[in-house]
C-alpha cells in the first residue's frame, strides 16, 4: 500500500515537473520580445538592452528555468510585468476568492449529483431516471456563460436577491464576498452535476447487473443493504475519476463565469495577463492550474485506494 | 412434509425474454422434481437453458426475461408468488445457489469474513462478535479452507479460483439450506482443484441431506456427483433418467451423440504414427526473467506428420511455449529451430523471420469468438494470408479460398457473412483454414476445444486429425483435458511450472509408470461414467531430484523426470 | 459492413438536429431576411414583430439573421477543429496502444503534462498572440484537446489490440501500420464516431465561450457567444436578443450529446467514458 501511495506521489510531482517545462517553454516560444512589450514599441534599443539584462533575458532559456522553478518552490513565482509587485501575493489573494466559489460548488455538486445519479441508476429507464437523464443532458449542453447569464436574469433583475456583479476588489474580504459567490458557483455547480450525474448512473447500472451483486441478492439480503453495501462502493470508483476531472475543470471554467460576474477571482486574473500580456502572471497561473489538476488527479487516485481493496493488498497471496 | 415428497418442483415452466420485436424462448414446458438427498443434474449445450432454470428456483429471472407459463414450488412454496419479504426468507434459508464463476460472485470491496457473516445471520442471531467469528471460522473450515482464521479478514481477489469457490459455497450453507443449486461450478478450475470441489460437494450434499441441482455440460462432472440426469436441449426436455442408466443406455437419440462426443480415457488410444523427420527442435528454451522463468529449460522435438500434445495447467509455461514458437514471444535462452526447407531460427520474432519462414507456423486459437476480425467476412479472413504470403498467382486465390472452406467442411456460400453469423463450431473451422491458408508445415493448436460444446469439439478434432494425416502436418496440441488429449495426440509431453516432468508416446504414458504429477492428472479426470468415480489417490508430494541424469528412461522414449518424496 | 444508419431512436433524432442546423447555417443567405450587419439605428432595441421575428439589437440589427448566418461560424470551425482533433488523437492513441512499453508511458506522461493546463487559458493565449484566425483556433483547439481523444482511442484499442486475431496477424510478422489500418482500425470506428460526436459539443461550447470572452471573431460579425455578450445589457429590455443565440447554441449542442449517446448505445460503445467539458 505504501508502495502504492508512494508511486502515485512520485508520479504527480513528475507531471508537475512536465508540466512546469511545458509552460514555460511554451511562453518563451510565444513571438514578440517581452522587453519591447513593456517599454513599449518607441523605446530606444538602449533601453530595451538595459530592460533585458535587468529581466535576465540574455541567458539561455535553461538556466532561466531552472530559476523560475527554484524560485517557485520557494514561494516566489516573480514579478508582474504590469503592475511591478510580486506575482505569488497578487494570485495567492485572487486564488482565495476563487476558492470561496470553489468549495461551495464542489461540496454542494458534488453531493447532490452522486445522489440523484445513483437514483437514476437504480431506478433505470422509469421516470425519475428519464427526469434526471434530460436534466442533466441538457446541464452539460448549456455553456456555463448561459447558465450565468440566465441565473442573472432570474435571481439579480427579476427578483433582486443577489447581486450581478461584484464591485469589491481583489482585497475585499471573506465576508465581503459571500453574498457575491452563490450565484457563479450555482451557474459552475450546474454544468459539473451534469458530468457526474451521467457518471454515476452508467457505473450504477453496470454495477447492479454485476454477477456479486445478484449474488448479494439471492443470499436473501434487502434491497438497501444490496444497494449500500455491495454496489455502491464498487459504482463509485469509476465517478471518482470524472469528479477529479470536473474538479480540475473548474480552474478554467471559472474564467468565463467570474468575467459574467466581475468576481476578483483567478479567472478574471486570467483574463487580465492575457490582455495586458503579464507573462510571468501567465506563467504561474498555468503552473498553479497545474498543480491543481495533479493535486485532483492524486486525490482522486487515493479515494480510489480507500475505495478498491485490489489498490491496497496487491497481489495475490494464495497458489491453491 | 413426508419422505419422497419432492422438495422441488418445476411444472411446464417456460420463460422467454424479448428482444426486439419478438419473445425467445429460453425454457419451453419443462418439468422436473427433486427430493431431500438427491442430486439431479441438468444437462445440455450452451443455449439449452439450464442456467435459466437454475436460477428460477430461487425467483430470479435475468432482467429482461419473464416466465410465461408454468410454475416453480420449493419447500412448498410458489417461488413467483411470494411477497417480497417471503422471498427474501426463501432466499435466505431454504435455497441457496453457488454460481458460475465464483471471483465475479464475490463482492470485490468486503471482506469474505463479512460476506459469509452475512449469509449466517439468519441462524445466528447472536450479537456477539467473538461468536460469529467463530461460528464463520468454523464454517470456512468445514469447506476445507486453509488457515480459515487468515483468510477471514482477506479479500476475494486474494484467493485462487478454487478458494474463491469454496467460500461461495461456504456462503451458499451458511443458513443451512434445504435445497442447493450449482451452476457450474467447477468451470475454469485446474483438473485436481475441480476434483477437489466435487468431493466436498458431495459430502456436504450427503450431511445436510440436501436436495442439490446440478447444472453443468461436463459429463464428468455429472457421472460424479448426480443420481438423476435431466438432459436439455434448446429449452426442452429431451430425457430424464437415473444416472446409471442414461449413461449406460440412453433413449434419445440427442443423448447417444452427446455421450458418444465426450472424449473418454477408456477408449482404445490411438495407434502410434511411425517416427519420422523432425520439422522443429527446442533445446534448452527458456523464457521469462527473473526468479522462476515461466518455460524452463524445456527441450523437445516436433516430427512430421505427428501430433505433439503439451499438457499441463494453468501456470505450467504451455502457451509461453507456444507463443515463442510463433514468434509472439522472444525467448531468454536456448535453440527454436526449424529443420524443413529451408531452416530458419525460431527464436526470433515473427516479423523479423523471412516471409517463407513465417508460412510454416501456423497458429489456431482457442476462442474463436476473439481469433477472427468481427469486421471482416469469411473470406477476407482465409483470403489474408494468401496474399500476404503471395501464394500461387493472384487469379487463383478465389479458387483457392474455396476449397480451404471446403477442405474444413464448410460452404462455401458462408464466405460473405462476418464471424457474428456463424456458430461457434464454424468460427473454429473458419481459423483453422485461415491457419492452412499459409501452407504451413506446424500448427499450434491452443486450447481449441476448450470453449466448444462436447458434439462440436469431437467435429472438430475429426477434421484435425484429417488435415493432419492429408497434409502430413506436425501439429502441437496445448491442452489441459487428457481425455481430450488421448484421443488426437501421438505422443504427449507434460510441463509442470515450466518443466517437463514426462514424455513419451500416448500408449506409454497412460500406461504408466508415471511421474507423481501425471497420475495426479490422470487420477483427477473425470470419466463419463458413473461406475468409474473412485475418490482420487492422495498423490504423494514430491519434489525434483535435480541429479546429473534427470530422466528415468522406461523405454521406448517414455522418459520420467527424478523426483523423490518432498522431505519435511 | 459498419451499420452507417444506426436504428436508435436518440442516434436518429440528434443527428437529425445537427444536420438540420448545418442545413440552416449554409441556406443563411437565403434564408435571412436582412443582412446581418446592416446597422439601422431607427429601429433598434424592438421586441419580436412580423417584420423583425426575432427583434433587434441595440444597433438595430435583425436577430433572426444574425442567428442565421450566426451558426456558419461555430458549425465550420467547430467541425473543423474537431476532425483534425479526432484524427490526430486517433493515430496516436493506436499507435500508443499497439506499441505499449516505453514508448507508451512516455506519451502518456506527456499527455498528462498538456492535460493540466486548462484549455481555456492556452486558447486564450495562443489567440492573444497569433490572432484570433480561424486557421489559428483550429490549431489551437486540436493541441488542446487531441490529448484526451488520444486517451479514449487508446483505451478503446487496448481492448482491440489483445485480441486474438490482431495476435494472428502479428504472428504472420505483418507491420505495425497494416495491423493498424485493417484489424485495429476497423474495430475502434464506433468509438471514434462517437468521440467525435461528444468532442463536438465541447469544442462548440468552447468557441462561443471564446467568442464571448471577445476572443472569437471580430464585430459587426455575427457569431452566438458574441450576440450573447452583446445584448446581455439589454436582457430585460429584448430577451430574444440574448436567448435566441442561446436557443440555437443549445440546440446544436443537445443535439449532438443526443446523437452521441444514441450512437453508443446502439453501437454498444463502452460508456464508461472521461465526462469533463
Amino acid at each position: 500500500m505504501i508502495v502504492f501511495v508512494l508511486k502515485r506521489l512520485g508520479s504527480a510531482v513528475l507531471t508537475v515537473a512536465l508540466s512546469s517545462l511545458l509552460v514555460f517553454f511554451a511562453v518563451q516560444a510565444l513571438p514578440g520580445d517581452v522587453a519591447v512589450q513593456v517599454l513599449g514599441r518607441d523605446a530606444t534599443p538602449e533601453a530595451v538592452a538595459a530592460l533585458r539584462e535587468q529581466l535576465h533575458l540574455n541567458q539561455p532559456a535553461w538556466t532561466r528555468y531552472l530559476s523560475w522553478i527554484g524560485s517557485a518552490l520557494h514561494g516566489d513565482l516573480g514579478t508582474s510585468l504590469v503592475s511591478g509587485n510580486a506575482v505569488a501575493a497578487n494570485l495567492g489573494l485572487h486564488l482565495r476568492n476563487t476558492l470561496l466559489i470553489a468549495v461551495v460548488t464542489v461540496v454542494v455538486a458534488i453531493t447532490s449529483s452522486l445522489v440523484l445519479g445513483v437514483v437514476a441508476g437504480l431506478h433505470r429507464d422509469r421516470w425519475p431516471d428519464t427526469v434526471i437523464s434530460w436534466l442533466s443532458l441538457v446541464g452539460m449542453s448549456v455553456p456555463e456563460f448561459v447558465v450565468a447569464t440566465l441565473l442573472v436574469l432570474i435571481f439579480s433583475v427579476t427578483v433582486p436577491i443577489l447581486p450581478a456583479v461584484v464591485l469589491d476588489g481583489p482585497n475585499a474580504s471573506v465576508a465581503e464576498l459571500l453574498p457575491a459567490i452563490w450565484l457563479p458557483a450555482a451557474a459552475l455547480g450546474v454544468v459539473m452535476a451534469a458530468y457526474i450525474v451521467r457518471m454515476a448512473r452508467t457505473s450504477v447500472i453496470d454495477v447492479m447487473a454485476s454477477e456479486f451483486v445478484t449474488t448479494a441478492t439471492l443470499k436473501g439480503l434487502t434491497r438497501w443493504r444490496v444497494v449500500t453495501r455491495h454496489a455502491l462502493p464498487s459504482a463509485l470508483l469509476p465517478t471518482l475519476n470524472v469528479i477529479a476531472l470536473n474538479v480540475a475543470w473548474l480552474v478554467g471554467g471559472v474564467v468565463v463565469v467570474e468575467s459574467v460576474f466581475n468576481y476578483p477571482g483567478l479567472g478574471k486574473l486570467m483574463l487580465e495577463s492575457v490582455y495586458d500580456r503579464d507573462l510571468p502572471m501567465l506563467q504561474a497561473i498555468a503552473l498553479v492550474s497545474a498543480a491543481i489538476y495533479v493535486v485532483c488527479n492524486l486525490a482522486a487516485d487515493l479515494a480510489a485506494m480507500a475505495l478498491d481493496p485490489k489498490l491496497r493488498t496487491g497481489r495475490r497471496t494464495a497458489t491453491r | 412434509m413426508n419422505q419422497g415428497e419432492p422438495l422441488v418442483e418445476v411444472r411446464d415452466l417456460s420463460v422467454a425474454y424479448r428482444a426486439g420485436d419478438s419473445d425467445i424462448e429460453v425454457v419451453r414446458e419443462v418439468s422436473l422434481r427433486v427430493a431431500a438427498g438427491e442430486t439431479l443434474a441438468l444437462v445440455g449445450e450452451s443455449g439449452s437453458g439450464k442456467s435459466t432454470i437454475a436460477t428460477a428456483l430461487l425467483g430470479h429471472l435475468r432482467h429482461g426475461s419473464r416466465r410465461t407459463a408454468g410454475s416453480v414450488r420449493v419447500a412448498g412454496q410458489d417461488v413467483f408468488g411470494l411477497a417480497p419479504l417471503a422471498l427474501r426468507a426463501l432466499r435466505r434459508g431454504t435455497v441457496a445457489m453457488v454460481a458460475q464463476n465464483a471471483g465475479a460472485a464475490l463482492t470485490p470491496s468486503m471482506r469474505i469474513g463479512r460476506q459469509v457473516d452475512e449469509a449466517l445471520r439468519t441462524v445466528t442471531h447472536t450479537r456477539d462478535t467473538r461468536v460469529r467469528r467463530r461460528r464463520i471460522v468454523e464454517l470456512l473450515d468445514h469447506v476445507r479452507l486453509p488457515e480459515p482464521r487468515r483468510l477471514v479478514d482477506r479479500y476475494p481477489h486474494e484467493l485462487s479460483g478454487g478458494q474463491q469457490q469454496r467460500v461461495a459455497i461456504a456462503m451458499a450453507i451458511a443458513a443451512q439450506p434445504r435445497v442447493l443449486v450449482l451452476d457450474e461450478p467447477t468451470t475454469g478450475l485446474d483438473v485436481i482443484t475441480q476434483r477437489g470441489i466435487l468431493d466436498l460437494l458431495a459430502a456436504l450434499a450427503d450431511e445436510l441431506d440436501l436436495a442439490t441441482v446440478l447444472v453443468s455440460h461436463d459429463f464428468g462432472v455429472v457421472a460424479a456427483m448426480a443420481d438423476r440426469v435431466h438432459v436439455l436441449r434448446a429449452g426442452r426436455t429431451v430425457e430424464t433418467a437415473p444416472a446409471a442408466r442414461l449413461f449406460a443406455d440412453p433413449a434419445q437419440p440427442y443423448t447417444r451423440e452427446l455421450l458418444a462426443s465426450v472424449p473418454r480415457l477408456s477408449d482404445e488410444p490411438r495407434p502410434s504414427v511411425p517416427a519420422a523427420a523432425p520439422v522443429v527442435t527446442c533445446e534448452h528454451v527458456r523464457a521469462g526473467y527473473g526468479g522462476r522463468p515461466v518455460v524452463d529449460d524445456v527441450s523437445l522435438e516436433l516430427r512430421r506428420g505427428e501430433v505433439l500434445a503439451l499438457v499441463g495447467e494453468s501456470g505450467s509455461g504451455k502457451s509461453t511455449l507456444a507463443a515463442a514458437l510463433a514468434g509472439l514471444r522472444t525467448p531468454s535462452g536456448g535453440v527454436l529451430r526449424y529443420l524443413g526447407e529451408p531452416g530458419g531460427d525460431l527464436a526470433v520474432p515473427a516479423g523479423k523471420r523471412p516471409l517463407d519462414l513465417r508460412r510454416r507456423v501456423a497458429l489456431v486459437f482457442q476462442n474463436a469468438d476473439t481469433a477472427l476480425n468481427p469486421r471482416r467476412s469469411v473470406r477476407d479472413a482465409v483470403r489474408r494470408p494468401l496474399t500476404l504470403f503471395g501464394i500461387g498467382p493472384r487469379a487463383e486465390r478465389a479458387a483457392r479460398t474455396t476449397q480451404l472452406l471446403r477442405d474444413v467442411a464448410l460452404d462455401p456460400a458462408l464466405q460473405e457473412r462476418l464471424p457474428a453469423q456463424l456458430s461457434g463450431g464454424q468460427r473454429q473451422r473458419v481459423g483453422i483454414a485461415r491457419a492452412l491458408a499459409g501452407e504451413p508445415d506446424v500448427i499450434i493448436a491452443d486450447e481449441i476445444t476448450t470453449a466448444l460444446d462436447v458434439s462440436v469439439q469431437a467435429q472438430v478434432l475429426d477434421l484435425l486429425d484429417e488435415l493432419r494425416r492429408e497434409r502430413r502436418l506436425a501439429c502441437l496440441f496445448i491442452s489441459h483435458d487428457l481425455a481430450v488429449v488421448r484421443g488426437i495426440a501421438d505422443r504427449i509431453l507434460v510441463l509442470y511450472q515450466g518443466k517437463v516432468v514426462e514424455q513419451g508416446s500416448t500408449r506409454a504414458v497412460f500406461a504408466g509408470p508415471n511421474h507423481p504429477y501425471t497420475r495426479a492428472l490422470i487420477s483427477a479426470a473425470l470419466e463419463p461414467d458413473p461406475g468409474a468415480g473412485a475418490a482420487a489417490e492422495s498423490a504423494p508430494r514430491w519434489e525434483h531430484d535435480d541429479r546429473d541424469d534427470e530422466w528415468i528412461d522406461t523405454g521406448a522414449g517414455h522418459l520420467i523426470r527424478r523426483w523423490r518424496e518432498e522431505r519435511r | 459492413m459498419i451499420r452507417w444508419l444506426p436504428r436508435s431512436i436518440a442516434a436518429r433524432l440528434g443527428l437529425a438536429i445537427v444536420v438540420l442546423h448545418i442545413g440552416l447555417a449554409l441556406a443563411a443567405p437565403l434564408l435571412a431576411p436582412y443582412s446581418p450587419v446592416r446597422n439601422d439605428a431607427g429601429h433598434a432595441l424592438l421586441g419580436p414583430s412580423w417584420s423583425y421575428w426575432a427583434g433587434t439589437d441595440q444597433y438595430g440589427r435583425d436577430v433572426l439573421s444574425r442567428v442565421l448566418y450566426g451558426g456558419r461560424y461555430a458549425l465550420a470551425v467547430s467541425f473543423a477543429a474537431t476532425f483534425c482533433t479526432v484524427v490526430i488523437g486517433t493515430v496516436i492513441g493506436a499507435l500508443a496502444a499497439f506499441r505499449g512499453g516505453w514508448p507508451d508511458n512516455v506519451a502518456m506522461r506527456v499527455l498528462d503534462a498538456v492535460l493540466s493546463v486548462p484549455p481555456i487559458l492556452a486558447l486564450l493565449v495562443i489567440v492573444t498572440v497569433f490572432g484570433t484566425g480561424a486557421g489559428v483556433i483550429v490549431l489551437a483547439v486540436t493541441v488542446v484537446y487531441a490529448p484526451a481523444v488520444v486517451r479514449v482511442v487508446r483505451a478503446a484499442a487496448q481492448g482491440v489490440v489483445t485480441a486474438d486475431y490482431v495476435t494472428a496477424a502479428r504472428a504472420r510478422g505483418e507491420r505495425t501500420c497494416p495491423i493498424l489500418a485493417r484489424e485495429v482500425l476497423p474495430n475502434i470506428l464506433d468509438v471514434v464516431f462517437v468521440e467525435f460526436a461528444m468532442r463536438a459539443s465541447w469544442v462548440v461550447l468552447l468557441i462561443s465561450s471564446l467568442s464571448f470572452l471577445g476572443f472569437g471573431v471580430n464585430p459587426p460579425a455575427p457569431d452566438w457567444g458574441l450576440m450573447v455578450a452583446e445584448n446581455r445589457t439589454a436582457i430585460t429590455v429584448v430577451p430574444w436578443g440574448s436567448l435566441a443565440p442561446i436557443l440555437a447554441l443549445a440546440t446544436l449542442v443537445v443535439g449532438l450529446n443526443v446523437a452521441a449517446d444514441g450512437l453508443s448505445k446502439a453501437w454498444g460503445v463502452d460508456r464508461i467514458r472521461t465526462g469533463a467539458p
